[in-house]
């Protein structure tokens, strides 16, 4: 049964700045954006004058402002990784309510060159002067990166279903995998990075500790990355040189910003965003052949797993670690090789976008982004994204052309 | 040794916490309307919405939720790695981030989710002390 809002909207383009992952020329947020906006007009055909909406994690002002444009619709919604899907499913409504029919939904953030020159992703600050009273009461601890956080959800999990770190581990193996089918993986060969090419099981529990239980395989890396999709009407969808993919669902949600307001360490705000992409698509978990999950840590990709629906609670790292969500699977998971060996420049929505547009318009495998094995069957494609510590979600189903 | 760790900086609505914590006392915002204990504190009750919140002294008693063993961190933390952080659930209801004591962070096999806790404080300057929790036996 089509969703009531299909065809409503299509992203009908994705692409990446120049060169992403771990630049050996440090580069800056709004260069990454720029390549990246450059990069999806040329392949689209669509100029940067014809772009009515904008979309950004916090830059939409500068953005407009670098590319000379005054666009209907401006939006700079900055809740973490999941940023990017949200953008979607807030152009796939302005789309729908007539607003506008080019909506530029752009990322920029340069986490690996930021240690060399500064900078950063997300271009918007908190109230200056007295902080919050959720930050003057955890400050005190000296928690401050990503992995500290989640670890504790790590724990608790692996407490409630009776798990082992290694269970998780198999998350990572699988997903690292993917990216030896990417050439545009950081984590593609030996070559390409020391670290590279494939992992065991074993390997990703041996290495370094960051946060117990947290290896660092268990982590996603920080890397520069780039890249802008457009999302069009049906009309300028068909005019464009380029295959769209509908936005048959979307939907968001939140639990709290702050890991000490997490009601339930198992479970995110995915529930509540993917029952609602579901319903708008008319479709559900069953119908879903691969599926972008943002995977800072194994621990998130397992639980947003379980939350999508495509697997019972507690047993979302069997999808990795029976198979299924590796290439050849009957369901395959993070195919660009995922934030933990594709890349992960601190909000990784983007990329997951980009990763389910490609898969789904056929062009997966173009010699650029993909050698023979990546391309996967699916027709339809379930992306979440996940901000802060488990803090916000936005899921999207996509569904290929015809 | 001058306390070496971040110390908070105070809000505008949280001075009888730290007041509290400079006599030993654990003090909990609580709602007069619906009675629910929240943390941290608020200007509206995150149950209810009532505006009318007042302070009470906790038991100190609590249980971890769950944990983690850091081995980076932030300010004066980084010279103290591997330590094990830890949410703890009050008695009073709600839960409160700290620093566990009375574990080794070396054998994290060995703590246990749902190990009882008591607050204790440690004095950072003069006016304000920080809460740390401690595994106590059953």
């Amino acid at each position: 049964m089509p969703g009531i809002l299909y065809k409503a909207a299509a992203i009908v383009g994705a692409a990446e700045a120049d060169e992403i992952g771990f630049l050996a020329e440090p580069i800056t947020s709004l260069e990454l954006h720029i390549q990246a906006i450059r990069n999806v007009c040329g392949q689209t055909g669509i100029p940067i004058s014809q772009i009515d909406g904008v979309f950004s994690a916090g830059w939409s002002t500068e953005l407009c402002e670098h590319l000379g444009i005054q666009p209907k619709y401006i939006d700079t919604t900055a809740v973490g990784g999941c940023s990017f899907e949200m953008h979607v499913h807030h152009a796939l409504a302005a789309i729908h309510a007539g607003i506008i029919e080019v909506a530029l939904i752009s990322h920029g953030e340069n986490g690996h060159s930021a240690r060399k020159i500064g900078g950063g992703g997300s271009n918007y600050a908190r109230g200056a002067g007295v902080q919050s009273p959720a930050v003057e009461m955890t400050s005190a601890y000296g928690l401050a990166s990503a992995p500290s956080h989640y670890a504790h959800a790590m724990v608790r999990h692996m407490h409630r279903y009776g798990l082992a770190r290694e269970d998780y581990a198999h998350i990572a193996k699988v997903t690292r995998d993917w990216a030896t089918l990417n050439p545009r993986a950081a984590m593609f060969s030996k070559e390409k990075h020391p670290f590279g090419g494939p992992i065991t099981v074993a390997q990703v529990e041996s290495s370094r500790l960051i946060a117990w239980p947290l290896t660092i395989l268990h982590c996603c890396m920080v890397t520069d990355h780039g890249g802008a999709v457009l999302v069009t009407s049906p009309r300028v969808a068909a005019s464009v040189r380029t295959r769209p993919v509908w936005i048959a669902g979307a939907g968001e949600s939140m639990d709290h910003g702050n890991m000490l307001e997490m009601p339930d360490f198992t479970r995110t705000s995915a529930a509540r965003s993917a029952t609602a992409a579901y319903t708008m698509a008319g479709m559900g978990p069953d119908d879903m052949e691969m599926a972008m999950i943002y995977d800072s840590f194994t621990i998130t990709a397992a639980i947003t797993a379980e939350m999508l629906g495509l697997a019972r609670p507690g047993e979302g790292h069997r999808l990795w670690k029976d198979g299924h969500a590796a290439p050849g699977g009957r369901l395959p998971i993070n195919t660009n090789g995922g934030g933990l060996s594709f890349t992960h420049s601190g909000m990784y929505g983007m990329p997951l976008l980009i990763e389910a547009y490609r898969q789904l318009s056929r062009t997966a495998e173009d010699g650029v982004h993909g050698i023979a094995g990546k391309q996967t069957s699916a027709r339809t494609c379930v992306v979440n994204g996940t901000g802060g510590s488990l803090s916000t979600t936005g899921t999207l189903v996509l569904v290929a052309e015809d | 040794m001058a306390y070496d760790k971040p110390i908070p900086v105070r809000g505008t609505h949280t001075e009888p916490f730290w007041d509290g914590a400079r006599a030993g006392r654990l003090m909990l915002p609580r709602c007069c309307d619906c009675n629910r204990v929240h943390w941290y504190p608020r200007h509206l009750c995150p149950h209810c919405h009532s505006e009318r919140i007042e302070w009470i002294e906790a038991s100190g008693e609590g249980t971890v939720y769950s944990f983690a063993v850091q081995y980076g961190a932030f300010g004066g933390w980084s010279k103290a790695v591997p330590f094990v952080s830890a949410y703890i659930d009050l008695k009073e209801g709600d839960r409160m981030l700290t620093v566990l004591r009375g574990v080794d962070p070396a054998a994290p096999e060995t703590i246990r989710i749902g190990a009882p806790v008591r607050v204790e404080f440690e004095p950072a300057d003069d006016q304000t002390h920080i809460p740390f929790w401690r595994v106590v036996e059953d």
